[in-house]
């Protein structure tokens, strides 16, 4: 088996390694935290609008793609730069790098190989197992695999080599292998047959069953999905044997039951992110520290991850002490979450000590080295009966393209099979799943995370289901629609609101789909219009979430924050700062995200992996006041909002009834054996004052400033973690006891320091819960209506709709604004972005914008997007995420509105222009 | 090689020798230091590198700078997005982007005000009628790609902007 | 979650099989496209004056049907590029003097000569061809009779065309296009050879049934 997470900190702390230790400022040139801590004391900010406005709109240096070893204090003035040359080319056997003749022309300080990897005992972090580069004498494992770095000291030097690399040959191969054979990256199966009535018990389920793979492959190394009359993987056998009869009753032929069998197939597409990968590394041999600037949706991975990288290096390139500094990154999408990227970075630095090294990807490198999306071939069978319109039985076995390096794989493969079902409640499912390894650039994470590719099949199934029955989409819908308390494919039901019923309310109410009919025979001579609809339902949270935050107010009722959540656009900055707000009445001008090592007061140790470790070893881990299943996790699954302001929410509410509370009450004269001192949840704030009724409203900056010279509570650091439920416990402060939804707290009272205080009951969620795999959702649907120039087959999304619901919005502004760009992101997905596989795909490196479309302003109805988002069904209704469900409907409602427009359904994605016009001709 | 000056932001630069293969976006990134100007691309594609040009004939346009060589813009007058706020004092257009969340990641954000701002500059010159307003700014903008937002927010803040003071972009003050 | 599943998936193992695939192709097995002209010359057996004239022409119609020429010859108001001939990207208009709009200028990006760190050609007068003179999804005698009509040629003599397709820079850069681009067929100095041939031997154009 593989190393986990606790063998990455157990090595970091064996091989001598120090994380995260903050680096000592010289005074002239600002420090690297002062660049991302926003907006910053002092600047001027208009009223409305995020934390980081003020930076990105004047250009400040912010992303990890802006610092240069002259901008950070202490390190040399020079910065050098690496390159990494990759392979165009994964069936024939690399022979080497033709040095010579590339030295003609720019000659490198410092070339990295596979020999150097072994040559100085480098070890690769399992989740990225793989060679980092292809030793010279084998076949690339895939497209776009490293096969050296080159440093250069100059710029202009690197600059020369990269233009030579990019447009001449300079690799050489040898005899052709064809591309290498590797295992599949995982299969599993989720069967689910529902008792006799939705208040009986499952007969069989993944939760009941726990999840099965199937034990046996074909030749071809595709996994057999058939139950083997063989006593090995009799778990398998149980619930294959059911599923198998699953898939006999809908291949039955049943006149009163409409069955439909269809395949479909999506691409691969690129994240797209408008930075490209970037970081700086410097090592000083003289310290032996590795001083690192990344941009990553992971920083405490990426922070182990390097530490691994290195534990066992010789002892000339093993650092004592790593400091990864980590900023605001330029999009993500998924993709930079869990990068190898970061290794090459940490390698660059190493390879040449004493020299600030910056590795940068250019558009087509990133094209050829980053983490792509999972092309998926699907084929999807679902039964209706014909007399009451609700599904009877589905069943789906997806193939996804899991290119060159495991990376997320396994996890998409199961959270795309998961999601197949979307917001429907059939009693009888059974799917299966494969992830394969090809010689395409690796796939991994994004923004829908395989439930994009399977919703779309599934979405564009029930369209079809719906013509044939036929019966309106949107009754059909809210026939089958899963409710409160239904059970999803897994056996379990959604632990947070439900609200499909609605959503299928103010789809069929709205114009769009209202007015479909009138609106269709009203097409201008030579056009088509066509209306289409869809929903989804998209988990959020990954069932191992953390959160750590921190949150000071100085005695002049100042505010900052502190949290290890990264800022990629996604407002996560202002987010902390309007939930911390709620609770201290004041929006923080000092906000810092990305941060791994501010929360050191709290003394965190873990000791397994949260998603693998037994009940016991958790009781037994619990009983240490510092240990938590989880330190840090990834921004990443559409935490940000309900996860990543958590713990800093919670701090404030700490403070705020510790300390500012206590102080106002001394304010207003109120006695502690008052009975209006136990009345706190009644106070709120308007504006930065605290008001209460009956008394005095009081300025924060007055309350503040008692609570420092009283030395009440001013400062809270807190750690969360969710296993689809917020672990529990309870802290003395201020001779109090305090249960609330954390596990670790520090406190500062006044202008003191922080004191780490032990929790004195904790309850962390069964370990039980990771049979669940997902128990939160959030949903959107979509309303587009569409017009077709028959002549040339050109598509214009004229209207659109959509309707979400995300708790409560904590920036009702990011949220539409996610929900605009998801809905972008969706049309470039469903019309225009393609990435073939292997030879003619982003591999060859000679990929780039221009070839690759996605959307732009023209392509979209910009003005006539309308967005609505539900209010929360409470006013504590948790924020839920939504940044990953917003972009799914509108691809498959799309589909929907060109089969109204034109009468053809596509089965595959994207649908060019050239496709519809084939298709009408 | 080719020595470059240039006036960026009203200061100026250089003489510089530079290679004349080496990029505009490269000379501001690498060479002086002023990241404000993207790269994203390297294709004239995405449009996050544009500056603005002002032209001897008091006209101005945007630039993409990674596909032209700074040995191009010798003698040339820049603008980029460090420049727009004086003393601190943003401009009309950073504001309305800051107030209406045009941005998210912010990493295509200069290639869009800079472009707004030549929007605004040239209607200020040839003010256009009120019903062209929309597809005005929809053709300038249109060249600058953006993957978090929709564009739809960056819209509503130059169209904003410019309906703040309908008298000095619009025709008989937009009526 | 995301992360158990890496760990499960160990029940695969992980061995690795090399297979050797005999009958995949050889990545560098792609035939040269032919990108030659023939010399006026060459042609000195068709003895029909009229068949010889319109054959100068489908010879050189090997150029002007070429994507570097057709590119910017495009029926619509935006150009094509690459030797896929895909649209324009970002998606640019001919704009009223056919060297793009107010936000788009041609000359923005296009620069005096081809700069190769951005792949993007480059020359001074970079331009569209006005909608007349547009090429696009026509055929060779089409062509041909419109390159000799004045409306719709830019308004030149028959004679004008010889420097035009033979000495103009701009049309030069087909065969100078940079990086990633295939150059048009022969040399300029063909082409204009045969353009002068075409003209001396009467500028007959192909029958209709010819491809294009």
């Amino acid at each position: 088996m593989k190393a986990t997470r606790r063998e990455f900190v157990q090595w970091a702390v064996a091989s001598g390694i120090s994380l995260g230790v903050s680096r000592i400022g010289v005074a002239e040139i600002p420090g690297f935290l002062s660049h991302e801590t926003l907006p910053g004391r002092g600047t001027k900010t208009p009223k409305t609008g995020r934390v980081d406005g003020v930076a990105k709109a004047t250009g400040a240096k912010l992303y990890a793609s802006d610092f240069r070893a002259s901008d950070l204090p202490g390190w040399p003035p020079e910065t050098s730069h690496a390159l990494l040359v990759r392979t165009p080319n994964a069936t024939h056997i690399y022979l080497g790098l033709d040095l010579e003749r590339l030295s003609k022309i720019a000659r490198p300080s410092v070339l990295v190989t596979s020999e150097d990897m072994k040559r100085v005992n480098i070890r690769v972090p399992e989740f990225y197992a793989g060679d980092l580069f292809c030793p010279a004498g084998t076949t690339p494992v895939y497209l776009g695999q490293p096969v050296a770095m080159l440093i250069f000291e100059k710029f202009d030097v690197f600059d020369q080599a990269r233009l030579a690399l990019r447009d001449g040959n300079f690799l050489k191969f040898g005899k052709e292998t064809g591309p290498l054979t590797l295992p599949n990256y995982g299969a599993f199966r989720f069967t689910r047959v529902a008792g006799a009535t939705p208040s009986d018990p499952d007969v069989y389920s993944p939760v009941q069953a726990g999840w099965i793979s199937p034990g046996f492959l074909e030749s071809s190394g595709r996994p057999i999905w058939k139950p083997l009359p063989v006593a090995k993987g009799s778990e398998y056998v149980k619930g294959a044997t059911y599923g198998e009869e699953i898939r006999a009753k809908l291949a039955s032929k049943d006149p009163d039951v409409l069955m439909l069998d269809r395949k479909f197939e999506t691409q691969s597409v690129d994240p797209m992110f408008l930075e490209p990968e970037a970081g700086l590394a410097w090592y000083d041999p003289a310290s032996k520290k590795l001083e690192t600037v990344l941009g990553v949706q992971s920083p405490f991975e990426a922070t182990e991850s390097l530490a691994h990288l290195l534990g066992e290096a010789i002892p000339t390139l093993k650092p004592k002490i790593i400091d990864a500094q980590f900023a605001y990154v330029g999009g993500g999408f998924g993709g930079r979450d869990h990068t190898p990227f970061t290794l090459y970075v940490g390698l660059a630095g190493m390879f040449f000590p004493g020299h600030p090294v910056r590795l940068a990807h250019d558009r087509f490198q990133q094209f050829q080295g980053g983490v792509k999306r999972h092309a998926f071939k699907m084929r999807t069978q679902m039964s209706v009966d014909r007399a009451t319109g609700k599904i009877t039985a589905f069943a789906a076995d997806h193939v996804l393209d899991g290119g060159g390096l495991m990376n997320y794989s396994p996890s998409v493969a199961t959270v795309g099979g998961t999601g197949a079902l979307g917001i429907y409640d059939v009693p009888r499912v059974d799917v299966t799943t494969v992830a394969e390894h090809t010689r395409g650039v690796t796939a991994g994470s994004m923004r829908g995370y395989g439930t994009l590719q399977t919703m779309t099949a599934l979405e564009s199934l029930v369209d079809e289901i719906c013509t044939l029955l036929p019966m309106d989409q949107v009754e059909f819908r809210r026939r089958n629609a899963l409710r409160l308390g239904g059970k999803i494919m897994t056996g379990h039901a959604y632990s947070v609101s439900v609200r499909t019923s609605e959503i299928l309310d103010k789809l069929e109410v709205h114009p769009i789909w209202a007015n479909r009919a009138e609106e269709k025979a009203r097409a201008k001579p030579g056009f088509l219009i066509g209306t289409g609809v869809a929903i989804a339902a998209k988990d959020y949270g990954t069932g191992a979430d953390c959160s750590l935050g921190r949150v000071e107010i100085d005695a002049d009722g100042r505010i900052s924050i502190h949290s290890d959540a990264v800022e990629m656009g996604n407002g996560i900055g202002t987010a902390l700062a309007n939930r911390v707000s709620y609770h201290v009445g004041g929006i923080a001008d000092e906000v810092t995200v990305a941060q791994v090592d501010a929360f050191d007061v709290l003394e965190l140790v873990k000791t397994g992996d949260p998603f693998t470790m037994s009940q016991d070893a958790q009781d037994a881990g619990a009983k240490n006041t510092r240990w938590v299943p989880e330190i840090s996790s990834a921004t990443s699954a559409s935490i940000g909002a309900h996860v990543g302001t958590h713990a800093a929410a919670q701090a404030a509410r700490i403070i705020f009834r510790f300390g500012l509370w206590p102080a106002a009450l001394v304010l207003w004269g109120i006695a502690p054996s008052d009975p209006r001192a136990k009345q706190s949840e009644e106070a709120y704030w308007q504006g930065d004052t605290l008001v209460m009724t009956g008394l005095d409203p009081l300025p924060l900056k007055n309350i503040a400033a008692k609570a420092h010279r009283l030395n009440l509570v001013t400062g809270a650091t807190a750690h969360a973690f969710s296993r689809w439920s917020w672990s529990q416990a309870s802290f003395l402060i201020s001779g109090e006891t305090w249960s609330t939804d954390i596990d670790a707290l520090a406190v500062r009272y006044g202008g003191s320091k922080f004191t780490r205080l032990d929790r004195s009951s904790v309850t962390f969620p069964p370990t039980d819960f990771n049979r669940i795999g997902v128990a939160f959702a959030s949903l959107c649907g979509t309303g587009v209506r569409v017009e077709i120039e028959k002549a040339t087959g050109k598509l214009q999304i004229v209207k659109a709709y959509s309707v979400l619901e995300c708790g409560k919005a904590l920036v009702p502004e990011v949220v539409v604004g996610q929900s605009q760009g998801g809905f972008a992101m969706g049309v470039g997905y469903a019309l225009f972005e393609n990435l073939p596989p292997f030879e003619d795909g982003p591999g060859n490196g000679q990929w780039n914008l221009g070839q690759y479309l996605i959307a732009r302003g023209s392509d979209l109805p910009l003005h006539d997007l309308e967005i609505e988002i539900l209010p929360p069904v409470s006013s504590n209704e948790p924020p839920k995420g939504m940044a990953e469900v917003v972009m799914i409907p509108v691809v498959p409602a799309l589909l929907s509105a060109i089969y109204d427009a034109i009468g053809h359904r596509f089965q595959s994605l994207p649908v060019t222009q050239q496709m519809i016009k084939d298709a009408i001709a | 090689m080719t020595t470059v000056n240039m006036m960026i932001n009203g200061q100026a630069y250089g003489p510089m020798d530079v290679r004349d293969d080496l990029t505009m976006n490269d000379f501001l990134r690498e060479c002086l230091g002023m990241t404000g100007t993207k790269f994203g691309c390297g294709a004239g594609q995405c449009l996050s590198c544009s500056v603005i040009v002002d032209n001897p004939d008091g006209t101005s346009h945007t630039n993409p700078t990674c596909i032209v060589s700074a040995a191009n813009f010798n003698g040339k007058k820049i603008r980029t997005i460090e420049g727009h706020a004086k003393n601190g004092e943003l401009t009309i257009l950073q504001k309305s982007f800051i107030e209406h969340f045009s941005f998210q990641c912010g990493y295509c954000t200069p290639g869009f005000l800079n472009e707004g701002q030549v929007l605004l500059e040239r209607l200020e010159k040839k003010p256009l009628v009120r019903e062209d307003l929309e597809s005005a700014i929809g053709e300038a903008l249109d060249g600058h790609l953006c993957r978090c937002t929709g564009y739809v927010k960056y819209h509503e803040a130059v169209k904003a902007a410019i309906l703040k003071e309908p008298k000095r972009y619009l025709k008989d003050g937009g009526r | 979650m995301k992360n158990r599943l890496w760990i499960l998936t160990g029940i695969i193992g992980i061995v690795l099989i090399f297979i050797l695939r005999a009958e995949a192709k050889s990545a560098s097995a792609k035939p040269l496209l032919e990108n030659t002209l023939a010399s006026p010359e060459s042609f000195a057996s068709i003895k029909d004056p009229q068949k010889l004239s319109a054959a100068y022409f489908t010879e050189l119609s090997k150029v002007l049907t070429n994507q570097r020429c057709v590119n910017c010859h495009p029926s619509g108001d935006t150009p094509r590029q690459g030797d896929t001939r895909r649209l324009h990207q970002p998606l640019v208009y001919r704009g009223v003097d056919g060297f793009g709009t107010n936000s788009m200028r041609c000359s923005t990006c296009h620069q005096s000569a081809n700069f190769e760190p951005g792949r993007i050609p480059g020359h001074p007068g970079w331009h569209l061809a006005p909608s007349e003179m547009a090429w696009e999804g026509k055929t060779v005698p089409e062509i041909c009779e419109q390159i000799k009509d004045p409306q719709r040629n830019g308004n030149r003599t028959l004679h004008d065309l010889i420097d035009h397709i033979g000495k103009d820079t701009l049309v030069g850069w087909a065969w100078q296009p940079g990086y990633g681009r295939t150059p048009a067929p022969g040399t300029q100095a063909q082409a204009g050879a045969l353009v002068e041939a075409w003209v001396n031997s009467g500028a007959a154009c192909p029958q209709q049934q010819s491809s294009r």
